[in-house]
């Protein structure tokens, strides 16, 4: 009869679970409190200015720029957020439906996404002082490239090493591996710059695939696979191909002709915060020479000639896709791509 | 539930979750259908013909089907198995076969092309490597076996609160052999575990992403998942954001055309109204030969789907870089020292809080809308926030941001309910597997003897109900914690979790950190999960007494 | 020449969880005969009653069923293959199925097909008079009708000996009356011998040809009713049985038990009233006396008043070690 009620037996945990509830709300209630503005608690004696940056540039790249920038005179606190091309997407789109853009600026790392925010009037109508010295493919009138992404070859030291794009589908290699341009900007820039570059063309994608090669998601897959030893080489980005070398994975990268795929990440400013000075400063400040010095030496590739960054190597071919061409037709290539790899 | 409450208390429940349903499911979901509907101009079908829905539909649900067909007949017979006290090293079973849910998806897949793919582990060591790992059989044998985990509890849940400790001895005496009490009398007492079992696995996999990312898309085999991802990565422009959300809403009416009317003509049937017992059913000896063979099988199963994969994720976490031999010269720390900066600590100190906090509120109101279930508002309320779980979790999250961002973004407290919206059916089916019905005339002898309604409840229904609510407990803390997609896209300044880390690292192309991270969050929750197992294990053997038994069946019969 | 006894268990030990329940217990049952396990709780009344339906293996000892050892220097032979069945104290039904499937469940097992197990049910649940229910799952019957499936499933199984597991611990007063009253008459029709657990004494002694008394895992006395009752073999066994007080003997030869019908009201010795009971028939008055406390049991309404002088008269009494 003593059992059936049974609190002497259960009685630590039970009360521990009467007092969840109440533990939970408190709980519930601290975390509320204590997030948001952490930063808020410096001891600067006037009201620091403050922008909100959203970004898709590494953690590595991004941090040594907002310091350099936070003790500038002209300077202010950035709240960063920093996330994948696709959640910063999705991010901007939230926003934008549920009170506007919570941003001052955006850095983007594909002009096609930034373009997108251009015409849903978010970012641009700024161009800011400095922009002139970044190369003209490399920037329109509502943003500027900050930093460039290079689409190089990574391959497996023991397979013969590609001197030129075409190389790839020459036969030397058992598995290849490609990024989803539906996936990835850079992707989509590669494929774009193929598509309309005389001598390759969609065509130069038939052949990969005649000989061996896979799709793969991101272009850091791609660098994941090749090292592992999945595939003998693949097209990727060269931070992702130089990371992987340097960390000691037996591959070698390579800058192939007539040239790696420059894929440019624009800082825009966003529209609703065109009186914001601090923001202001930031863009400048991220294009100017002192910026891009930061940035080159955090291991991003700089956007302004003449600045010191990861290494390229000596006369290392480069060519640029025409973003506007590829925006205006993206379907038309992404179909005919599609019919190959997929859909 | 009994008469036990008075209707005040009852109508205040039900206020209750109706206004967190509301909150937490009902409002996003609307908002989205609302974005859908203004932006499109009303014209959906233009908006999903773009998208070359077909395939990527047909995968999806083959999918889901094919690995709940084989997940849950797996789940249940480990249950089984595992539940006899004379298995050979049983008490270490019962922990290595929750091991999957320790290792977080983003990695899962990974940690299988490591030791099964070309050039891989197998292949090093034997010539052997499955090319068929990269396409839809080996997204669907991942799948299984992060499901299984899954499945198990929820059966152990069943088997300790519904199982009769007499009916299968009746059953025996009655002339059925071991095979036959399993057909005629253990199964169908474990019906309704096996149905939230099934339809916990189902959706979980039409809503799930990142194996079939990883594994699937080198074969081309794309899920609506998958095209949701690609939507909203390539897509600053509306139009890719605009079909990313049709298919998410797509997903959810899918799911609800087959979630909805299973469990409205299911879900009175699969309740017996007997209360439930607080003796778990003890199995009957059996022939050692025959548990042997079990044991073995078994550890051939743990080996192969567990074991090996989990050994490649540690090797990698101390490998220097990616694709050198594993031996001790290459090995080192370095990932580990990367990984632990304070940023991480704070980073690491916040993911687990919020799993904590996250999990026991979700067992809370899982258990809620289960005990609720006996009413109609109960049954569509457990229905609804089982459409939260199938949304993949940027649609969650942006939804969430849509419906509360003006208020709440960047804040710990939208991860936090982002994180309650989607786990609420992981923590409802399992308990509601379990439940049976709460025993009433224990329930009224503890009111009479002074306990409050809550008290009762308490001291009461909760020992039979302890593995399936801890359980519960344990998978919505892990995924909890494992979760990046929501956390990455809805955190701000000083609000940052795991996942941050997490995708930096991975984007970078470098598996070591993260690799480092996870083997650390193992060790994290390993340690506090077996305080809590032998914290269980020590009152279970309070309680129980004698197997066959039980001194509280023969104080009852005193 | 005398049949095989329908159960015969030699030297049964059990342990679990490093305590022994049962200590060699032996004893037989001959076939038809009842025999009545009598035991607080925890004697291991159920214990012995699982070892023999084969629900667990015992540590040591022989059990043989009508002649063929099931336990014993053979492998243990499953309970589905032993002659036994066995009807449990909370009725152990299956939620699932019907009283006329559970009660058909034997009976498919034996290999009849489904019409006609069903239709040998019907009959069983016909002859324990609750045809009506026969559709009825067990959430929709009362203790007493599903004991009465519990019964009949056991009767399907047409076994050679039953197994009760204090069958009517559960059970209302005037159900359990009816209740036993069924089980013994179904029990001798079909001729089979049956072991019957119970702390019950009055149920013990009322429905068995012999009665095992139990304490802490051994056998502490075994005989007919009238054994146990009257010559118990020590003061354990006495109280175990019925009422007992015991007494110094008025000869000064020791220690005596008295039943309550073995002393009457009237008489030589001397004793003083403290309480006394109207049961209805009979009267139970407690005397305190110079040898003791007695329980005197009187037909009839209470004549005397608390606290009075009471002579009384010891007819009979049993001496007994304490």
């Amino acid at each position: 009869m003593t059992e059936s009620i049974g609190e002497p037996v259960g009685s630590d945990r039970s009360s521990g679970r009467r007092g969840r509830p109440a533990l939970a709300g408190v709980a519930v209630l601290a975390l509320a409190a204590c997030s948001g503005d952490v930063t808020a608690s410096d001891d600067d004696p006037e009201p620091a200015a403050s922008l909100t940056l959203y970004t898709c540039l590494s953690d590595e790249s991004i941090q040594p720029v907002i310091e350099a920038f936070e003790t500038r005179e002209d300077g202010g606190t950035v709240e960063l957020f920093r996330a994948p091309t696709g959640e910063l997407n999705a991010r901007v789109a939230a926003d934008a439906r549920s009170g506007g853009l919570r941003a001052d600026v955006i850095w983007g790392c594909d002009p096609l996404t930034v373009q997108a925010f251009v015409d849903q009037d978010l970012v641009g109508g700024w161009t800011p002082p400095g922009a002139e010295g970044i190369p003209e493919d490399l920037r329109t009138e509502d943003y500027v490239g900050a930093h460039v992404l290079y689409m190089v070859v990574v391959h497996r030291t023991e397979v013969p090493s590609p001197q030129a794009w075409s190389d790839l589908a020459g036969g030397d290699y058992d598995a290849l591996a490609v990024p989803d341009p539906t996936v990835a900007a850079s992707a989509l820039g590669t494929l774009g710059w193929f598509a309309a570059e005389p001598g390759y063309g969609i065509d130069f994608y038939r052949d990969l695939q005649g000989n061996g090669a896979v799709q793969v998601s991101t272009p850091d897959d791609v660098t994941t696979g090749v090292a592992q030893g999945i595939y003998d080489a693949g097209i990727t980005t060269a931070n992702s191909a130089y990371a992987a070398k340097d960390d000691g994975s037996p591959v070698d990268v390579v800058w192939p002709e007539p040239g790696a795929v420059a894929i440019y990440g624009p800082v825009a400013l966003a529209t609703h915060s065109a009186d914001s000075d601090v923001a202001k400063s930031f863009v400048a400040f991220v294009v100017s020479e002192e910026g891009q010095s930061v940035l080159g030496a955090s291991g991003a590739y700089p956007s302004l000639p003449g600045v010191e960054g990861p290494a390229v190597p000596d006369g290392a071919p480069v060519v640029s896709p025409d973003w506007a061409a590829i925006g205006a037709d993206k379907d038309a290539i992404l179909g005919e791509y599609q019919q190959l790899f997929g859909g | 539930m009994p008469a036990v409450a008075p209707t005040g208390a009852r109508g205040a429940a039900t206020a209750a979750i109706g206004t967190v349903v509301g909150a937490l499911v009902v409002l996003p979901l609307l908002r989205l259908l609302q974005v859908l509907w203004q932006e499109s101009g009303g014209d959906l079908a233009r908006v999903l013909g773009s998208a070359d829905l077909g395939a990527a539909a047909r995968n999806s649900v083959v999918l889901a089907s094919a690995v709940t067909l084989a997940a849950v007949p797996i789940g249940v017979a480990t249950a089984l198995v595992l539940r006899r006290p004379d298995l050979p090293g049983r008490a270490f079973w019962r922990v290595a076969v929750l091991v999957p849910v320790v290792v977080p998806d983003f990695v899962l897949g990974y940690s299988w092309t490591q030791a099964y793919a070309r050039a891989g582990f197998t292949d090093s060591t034997l010539g052997l490597h499955w090319a068929g790992l990269l396409g839809p059989v080996g997204v669907w044998l991942v799948l299984v076996v992060n499901a299984v985990p899954l499945v198990y509890l929820v059966a152990v849940g069943g088997l300790a609160a519904r199982a009769e400790p007499d009916a299968e001895r009746a059953a025996r005496v009655s002339g059925a052999s071991g095979r036959t009490v399993l057909v005629t009398v253990t199964l169908p007492l474990l019906l309704p575990a096996v149905a939230a079992a099934s339809v916990l696995v189902f959706v979980l996999t039409l809503g799930t992403f990142a194996i079939p990312q990883v594994l699937g898309a080198p074969a081309g085999f794309d899920t609506v998942t998958t095209r949701i991802y690609a939507d909203l990565s390539i897509g600053g422009d509306p139009a890719s954001f605009l079909e990313a959300i049709a298919l998410a809403v797509l997903l959810v009416l899918g799911t609800a055309a087959c979630v909805a009317p299973a469990d409205a003509l299911l879900g009175p049937r699969l309740r017996s109204a007997r209360p439930a017992d607080p003796q778990a059913a003890q199995a009957l000896p059996g022939r050692p030969a025959a548990r042997r063979v079990q044991a073995a099988v078994l550890a051939g199963y743990l080996a192969v789907t567990t074991a090996l994969p989990l050994a490649a994720l540690v090797l990698a976490s101390f490998t220097r870089a990616l694709g050198v031999p594993p031996t001790p010269g290459n090995w080192g720390l370095d990932h580990f020292r990367q990984v632990l900066t304070p940023r991480t600590a704070e980073a690491l100190g916040r993911s687990v809080g919020l799993a904590v906090v996250a999990a026991s509120l979700l067992v809370l109101l899982g258990a809620l809308v289960a005990v609720r279930e006996r009413r109609r508002s109960g049954r569509v309320a457990g229905t609804l926030i089982t459409l939260t779980l199938v949304l993949p979790g940027t649609t969650l999250a942006v939804a969430l941001l849509i419906t509360y961002g003006r208020w709440l973004s960047g804040t710990l407290t939208l991860i936090l309910l982002a994180y309650l919206a989607k786990l609420w059916a992981f923590a409802h089916r399992p308990i509601a597997g379990a439940l049976d019905r709460l025993p009433p005339d224990e329930l009224r002898a503890a009111r009479a003897s002074g306990a409050g309604a809550l008290t009762a409840v308490r001291t009461v229904a909760l020992r039979p109900l302890a593995p399936a609510l801890l359980g519960a407990w344990l998978v919505c803390f892990l995924t909890a914690l494992h979760e990046v997609t929501m956390s990455s896209l809805l955190y701000g300044p000083g609000s940052e979790t795991l996942a941050v880390i997490v995708l930096n690292s991975q984007e970078l192309g470098r598996i070591g950190p993260t690799a480092a991270l996870s083997v650390l969050l193992s060790l994290l929750v390993a340690v506090p999960a077996s305080l809590l197992w032998a914290a269980v294990h020590r009152l279970r053997s309070r309680d129980g007494g004698p197997p066959a038994l039980g001194i509280p069946e023969v104080a009852r019969a005193g | 020449m005398p049949a095989e006894p329908a159960l015969e268990i030699t030297g049964l030990v059990v342990e679990y969880d490093g305590t022994t329940a049962l200590r060699g217990v032996s004893l037989s049952v001959a076939p038809g005969e009842v025999l009545a396990l009598l035991g607080p709780s925890g004697s291991g009344k159920s214990t012995l009653l699982h070892a023999v339906a084969g629900f667990l293996v015992p540590r040591a000892g022989t059990v043989r069923l009508g002649g063929r050892t099931v336990v014993g220097d053979v492998p243990s032979v499953p309970p589905e293959r032993r002659d036994l069945a066995v009807v449990f104290q909370n009725y152990a039904l299956w939620p699932h199925l019907s009283a006329v499937d559970t009660v058909a469940y034997p009976v498919r097992r034996r290999g009849a097909g489904r019409a006609r197990a069903r239709a040998e049910a019907r009959e069983l649940l016909g002859l324990l008079r609750i045809a009506h229910l026969a559709d009825r799952r067990p959430a929709e019957l009362s203790g007493g009708e599903q004991q009465r499936v519990g019964l009949g499933r056991a009767l399907a199984r047409r076994p050679s000996l039953y197994l009760f597991d204090e069958p009517t611990a559960h059970l209302d007063t005037h159900v359990r009356t009816v209740f036993l009253e069924e089980l013994v008459a179904r029990q001798r029709d079909s001729g089979a011998a049956a072991l019957y657990a119970t702390h019950d004494a009055e149920e013990a002694l009322g429905l068995a040809d012999r009665v095992a008394l139990l304490r802490d895992g051994h056998l502490l006395q075994v005989g007919t009713p009238q054994q146990v009752y009257g010559e118990p073999v020590d003061l354990f066994a006495a109280r175990l049985t019925g009422p007992a007080s015991v007494i110094d003997a008025p000869a000064g030869t020791g220690r005596l038990l008295v039943r309550p019908g073995w002393a009457r009201l009237g008489g030589p010795l001397e004793g003083r009233l403290r309480t006394v009971r109207f049961r209805g028939p009979h009267s139970d008055h407690l005397l305190d006396t110079p040898l003791g406390e007695v329980l005197i049991r009187e037909p009839g309404p209470p004549v005397h008043e608390i606290g009075t002088c009471t002579s009384w008269a010891l007819v009979h009494g049993w001496p007994i070690a304490s």
